[in-house]
């Protein structure tokens, strides 16, 4: 197993090694100077001059490559060209809200879709499966901006019922110590501002949620169908239990490895859907300021941030694929 | 540290651009040249507050109550905590409410002058040379120290001798009104005694007192920037321009409200300043919230919802809904201060032919646009500045006579070939003079095409390139606008749009004939209200003459909020204060 | 983008081609949700190529006195949008813009993920590892982040959101045909053309990527979908073609939203449009699965 582990952590490097390549690529291909594009109207020639030579500009590439990864192994990501603080102070701060965010969603779509899921799978030959189905084409299918807009439109500003956007009423403040807001309020012993940052999450957790919830309804319906037509399930059948025992005791325990791999592959979906999530929300986390790094050509925050989410993305699938070889050894020696 | 260095100039370069949401012409240290006198001050009537046809909160009836948090919905963040460092409206908005100049503006104009921390406006010597301010006695700041005398000049002196980075890329104001050093047309600043300070020119400036009315140049605890290392070349590395500490260590000055505390991209916090030394106009409010909302749509599902108070700037197609909404009102403030034109480049083929300028002035049908995109919230331009500007005079611009700007460009002898024109709009803003930049673009290419040219559209970042490159005359024609800082002549013609850097006019325009120069630098040597009137009547005719550009509409930009908010005097300068707003609730 | 991330089940047909081809074809045939699919796509593929014999209407010049005609009005069955257009012409373009950007992005990231997929599945060994590490890396960074990065980077316009869209679908179709070609190559019929002396071009030509197509085929159709939800995405983040004017439903909504209060409509409609096509896509995608994957048959 540590083998398995070992050689798994250690095929992640040259993909993380490749990525900043293509991050510093990227980053230096794109059109124009960086030093006059970044002075604007300030930009003499001398001025420019100067600011390349500071930015090391001047030097060869694999010359800034180096200096770059050099920087990246002692943890030094680099300072935001727009606001000069440095891109792990601003990540440290945001993340939490991301995370937030991303598990609420995926908490939602695992809490209602692995019911509903099995719901669906109990009455394949009624109305209820039909009407689950729809719902999950539907998920897939309405883009998280048409929903988030719709959801905020109708449920905050006609009906009331819930804030429209950010992270927290802008009346309260709470000592920021963790960043997570769930977190934070409960330290500064508020549980009225806890309520309220449950109810900000709601709907981007619901826009977010709503594409891993069409997927895990699938497959939580499919491999329940799988399983249903394994013989130990029609023996147990036969023996005379019901089916609420059936399905707790013999169905769900079988099906649910697919289902956990799943809910591991969304991860890297539920980041990528952060983005848009966040910006329709007013969010405060990296998928946002992600995309204004990237519209402003914040050289340094895209290069480290998209390093950064790269990274998430591959521990994740490594903590999936781990958690899976354990469970299942024969994936080990394949 | 270079990579510090690097982030400074383009953060200098972010801001300077953003300046007063417009084109903003960096006119450098001859700025202060180029300043051209206005007697504005002399004449408040001209832009005494309107009565606003619409809901004003000023006209709520009723005592008001104290107490409460207003929630504030601005469409950006603070940039840095010391107003002297800052050229945005957000923070510039943000830092009037907590530090104060010798003199303001009167609540809800744009160019009536009142004392504020002197006891009244000074006294200026017959050459204009010399000003002689006295203070109010016993004002302290936030921090509990005296303000005096020595504050002021020590507010003066710090940004006159600022390190040379900071002079670069941040003191942009200061720059541009006085300039730097020994270039600098302020002679001395000087403390007589405790409660006089004195201040000298080199050469005449009328603007002297509108311009320092501008938080840029309010006084702030020479202790706490000291204490705060505010003067650090690197604002980055300075607490006080961070924000760092909260009251009493940043932000310190002497307004009706305190700074407490700012969440980068969430919050600034400003709490009542409990011994305002103006009893009278103490704040209502215990604290203010300012939040940044990425657009106007966001603000006010924000106000729908409840989860702001107020929202600085909303779409002016939205005023019905709120209208509509008996827990909102829509606030109108007055007076337009602010220009929206269509940019051309008088460099660039076909825009050097005066004929093809005047066949888009008539191919344009501004009022539609005034009824498409603002709801009827502005007034055709006829001129480069708003009515409501000092020497302001009607100029008969070209109006929509579609039929007119066919036989012009048939006259023209342009080749068909030239008629295609490439057209930049910004792709991710609105500003107070135009709400819906894209919609505003296409219906101009709608009516250009209807005569004849052709379009093709680019588009660029509003922070990305768009201001940086449309200033240095990259595009050949485009979008763009200005709030004014005050309504002087000189802030619209020559700081906004034709400003001359030596004898080279704006790169943006290319346009800059030998009699405009001799008309502006008649107004800066006016020293009458006659010949300053005289001088910038002849660069309105000269500009009426050339057509260089295409003035569109002044737009008066609506703020919006919730109907307990009482109290609030709008301006169209988009810079108001705080004090008088109180929450009937 | 998500969309595909249902693991696409690898095919193993053991038949020969034809027969699966026409085994799918009448299975599909008897499939509702996917005919209902392919219906919802017929309408849009009609509505994309007869747009100008459908609409009398200009999509791209209006009339600001004739703007905000509710749905309804006489001549206007969906109303006029703010620049005064009438909105069905709008939104039957906007089907050209669509099909077009969708297909064409597809089709792109078949062209670079189907090249590397084959070669990696084809020859395995180094081959396969160098590019396979390649996949991960673009694998690893979010789609939409890197269709903005590609879009910042070659700036915008439509053939710059096809590459985009096209590159995020790319490492996911090379995966796919790498591992249907590599359970390919062990497979009877395969190891069988060997032994006989196929060529190893030959033996990828004619034996091994019609059966790994399967697969790949679905992969597409679903990608279809994520790739008109993906280009909507990239109008909403600001990032659509340059020129307003143009009739692409995401950057239609996005618009719009300014004008949410007065003209709701011209939310919904591009809205429905968008889902409409995507769930046309989904439906197609999955009844093919259904129809080309030997595993359910009964």
């Amino acid at each position: 197993m540590a083998k398995y582990i070992v050689r798994r952590i250690l095929s992640a490097i040259p993909v993380l090694f490749g990525l900043s390549i293509v991050l510093f690529s990227f980053i230096h291909l794109l059109p124009g100077d960086p030093a006059a594009a970044l002075l604007g109207q300030h930009a003499t020639p001398e001025l420019t001059a100067k600011i390349r030579q500071q930015l090391g500009l001047d030097q060869p590439l694999y010359v800034q490559y180096l200096q770059y990864l050099t920087q990246l192994l002692h943890g030094d990501l680099g300072k935001s060209v727009i606001n000069n603080r440095p891109v792990i102070t601003d990540f440290a701060t945001r993340f939490p809200g991301t995370v937030e965010l991303t598990l609420a969603a995926l908490l939602f779509a695992v809490g209602i879709g692995i019911p509903l899921g099995r719901f669906a799978a109990r009455h394949t030959q009624g109305w209820q499966d039909g009407v689950v189905t729809v719902i999950s084409l539907f998920g897939i299918s309405i883009p998280i901006f048409v929903l988030g807009l719709t959801l905020q439109y109708v449920l905050s500003v006609q009906l009331h019922w819930l804030p429209t956007s950010g992270r927290l009423d802008p009346r309260t403040t709470i000592p920021s110590v963790t960043n997570f807001m769930l977190i934070d309020t409960l330290l500064a012993g508020r549980p009225d501002a806890f309520v309220d940052a449950l109810r900000h999450l709601i709907l981007p957790a619901i826009a977010l949620g709503s594409i891993p919830l069409a997927i895990i309804t699938r497959i939580t319906r499919a491999s329940v169908l799988d399983v249903n037509n394994e013989d130990y399930v029609r023996t147990a059948r036969a023996k005379g239990l019901t089916e609420r025992r059936v399905d707790d005791r013999h169905i769900m325990r079988n099906a649910w490895l697919p289902v956990v791999t799943v809910i591991g592959l969304q991860v890297g979906g539920l980041l990528a859907g952060a983005v848009i999530t966040e910006t329709v929300f007013s969010w405060n986390g990296v998928g946002r300021w992600v995309v204004e790094a990237i519209q402003d050509h914040d050289y340094f925050v895209v290069q480290s941030s998209i390093l950064i989410f790269a990274f998430i993305f591959l521990a994740v699938n490594l903590i999936v694929d781990i958690g899976y070889a354990y469970l299942n050894p024969r994936i080990r020696y394949a | 540290m270079t990579r510090t260095r690097f982030g400074a100039l383009v953060a200098a370069t972010m801001i300077v651009v953003a300046a007063c949401g417009g084109s903003s012409a960096t006119p450098g240290p001859s700025a202060a040249s180029s300043a051209a006198p206005s007697s504005a001050a002399s004449t408040a009537a001209s832009t005494a507050p309107s009565t606003a046809p619409s809901t004003a909160a000023s006209a709520a009836a009723g005592t008001p109550k104290d107490g409460g948090t207003l929630v504030a919905g601005l469409p950006g963040d603070m940039v840095l905590a010391d107003p002297s460092l800052v050229s945005d409206s957000n923070s510039s908005e943000i830092e009037t409410q907590v530090i104060q100049g010798l003199v303001g503006l009167k609540p809800g104009t744009n160019s009536q002058l009142i004392p504020v921390l002197a006891t009244a406006l000074p006294t200026v010597s017959a050459d204009g040379l010399t000003y002689t301010f006295t203070l109010r006695q016993g004002v302290k700041f936030h921090d509990g120290t005296d303000f005096n005398a020595d504050a002021v000049v020590y507010n003066y002196m710090r940004q006159l001798n600022a390190p040379k980075s900071l002079q670069n890329d941040y003191n942009y104001y200061f720059g541009a009104v006085f300039g730097f050093g020994a270039d600098s047309n302020l002679a001395s600043v000087t403390a007589t005694d405790p409660s006089t300070v004195v201040f000298k020119l080199k050469t005449p400036q009328s603007n002297f007192l509108l311009a320092t009315t501008l938080p840029q140049f309010g006084i702030q605890s020479p202790t706490a920037l000291k204490a705060g290392d505010a003067d650090n070349p690197d604002p980055s590395k300075s607490p006080y321009a961070q924000g760092q500490g909260g009251t009493g260590k940043s932000m310190v000055g002497t307004g009706p409200f305190m700074f407490k505390e700012w969440v980068p991209n969430d919050h600034v916090t400003l709490v009542k300043n409990p011994n305002y030394w103006d009893t009278a106009n103490a704040a209502h409010l215990d604290a203010i919230t300012f939040k940044p909302y990425a657009d106007q749509t966001a603000e006010l599902n924000a106000l729908q919802a409840g989860d702001i108070d107020w929202a600085q700037t909303i779409s002016p197609t939205d005023v019905k809904t709120v209208q509509s909404d008996a827990s909102l009102q829509a606030i109108d403030r007055g007076q337009s201060c602010n220009e929206f034109h269509l940019s051309l480049n008088n460099a660039d083929k076909p825009f050097d032919n005066l004929q093809i300028r005047q066949a888009i002035g008539y191919a344009l049908n501004k009022q539609s646009y005034i009824d498409a995109f603002y709801a009827g919230m502005a007034k055709p331009a006829d001129n480069f500045m708003p009515p409501a500007t000092e020497y302001y005079k009607p100029l008969n611009l070209p109006t929509y006579d579609p039929a007119k700007a066919k036989s012009l460009i048939a006259s023209s002898g342009v080749p068909a070939s030239e008629l295609n024109l490439t057209f930049y709009y910004p792709s991710d803003v609105s500003r107070p003079y135009m709400p819906d930049p894209k919609g505003l673009a296409e219906a101009i290419a709608n009516d250009l095409q209807a005569v004849g040219f052709t379009i093709t559209f680019k588009t660029e970042g509003w922070r990305t390139g768009y201001l940086s490159d449309s200033s240095v005359g990259k595009f050949p024609m485009d979008l763009l606008g200005w709030t004014c800082d005050w309504a002087g002549p000189d802030n619209f013609l020559v700081t906004d749009l034709f400003y001359f850097n030596g004898s080279k006019p704006n790169p943006q325009f290319n346009y800059g004939p030998a009699d405009l120069k001799a008309a502006f630098d008649a107004g800066i040597a006016a020293t009458s209200d006659a010949a300053a009137q005289q001088a910038w009547g002849t660069a309105q005719d000269i500009l009426a003459r050339d057509l260089p550009i295409i003035p569109i509409l002044n737009s008066t930009p609506p703020a919006a909020a919730a109907a307990y908010v009482q109290g609030f005097v709008g301006s169209g300068n988009l810079e108001e204060q705080f004090n008088t707003t109180w929450l009937n609730k | 983008m998500t969309a595909t991330a249902t693991p696409a089940r690898r095919a193993a047909p053991a038949r020969a081609s034809r027969g699966l081809w026409r085994d799918a074809l009448v299975r599909l045939t008897r499939n509702g949700p996917a005919l209902l699919g392919m219906f919802f796509i017929v309408v849009f593929v009609l509505a994309a190529v007869l747009a100008p014999v459908i609409s009398p209407y200009d999509p791209i010049a209006g009339s600001l006195a004739n703007r905000l005609q509710a749905p309804g009005t006489a001549g206007h069955v969906l109303g006029t949008d703010l620049q005064g257009r009438d909105e069905l012409t709008r939104i039957l373009y906007g089907a050209r813009i669509s099909l077009q950007v969708g297909v064409i992005s597809v089709l792109m990231g078949l062209a670079i993920g189907g090249t590397l997929g084959a070669i990696a599945g084809a020859f395995g060994g180094a081959v396969d590892n160098v590019i396979m590490r390649i996949v991960d890396v673009l694998l690893a960074i979010p789609g939409i982040l890197l269709a903005i990065g590609i879009v910042a980077w070659l700036d915008r316009g439509l053939p710059q959101i096809m590459l985009a869209v096209g590159m995020t679908n790319a490492p996911i179709f090379a995966r796919i045909l790498r591992g249907s070609l590599l359970a390919l190559r062990e497979s009877d019929f395969v190891v069988a053309a060997r032994s006989i002396g196929a060529t190893p071009l030959r033996l990828l030509l004619r034996h091994m990527l019609p059966n790994a197509l399967t697969s790949l085929i679905v992969a597409a159709t679903l990608a279809l979908a994520t790739a008109i939800i993906d280009v909507a995405g990239l109008g909403f983040l600001g990032l659509g073609p340059p020129d307003p004017r143009t009739a692409e439903w995401g950057t239609m909504l996005t618009d719009s939203t300014k004008y949410l209060r007065e003209a709701p409509y011209l939310i919904f409609f591009p809205g429905v449009a968008i889902v409409i096509s995507a769930i046309g896509f989904n439906l197609l995608g999955d009844g093919l699965r259904e129809s080309l994957d030997p595993r359910l048959r009964r």
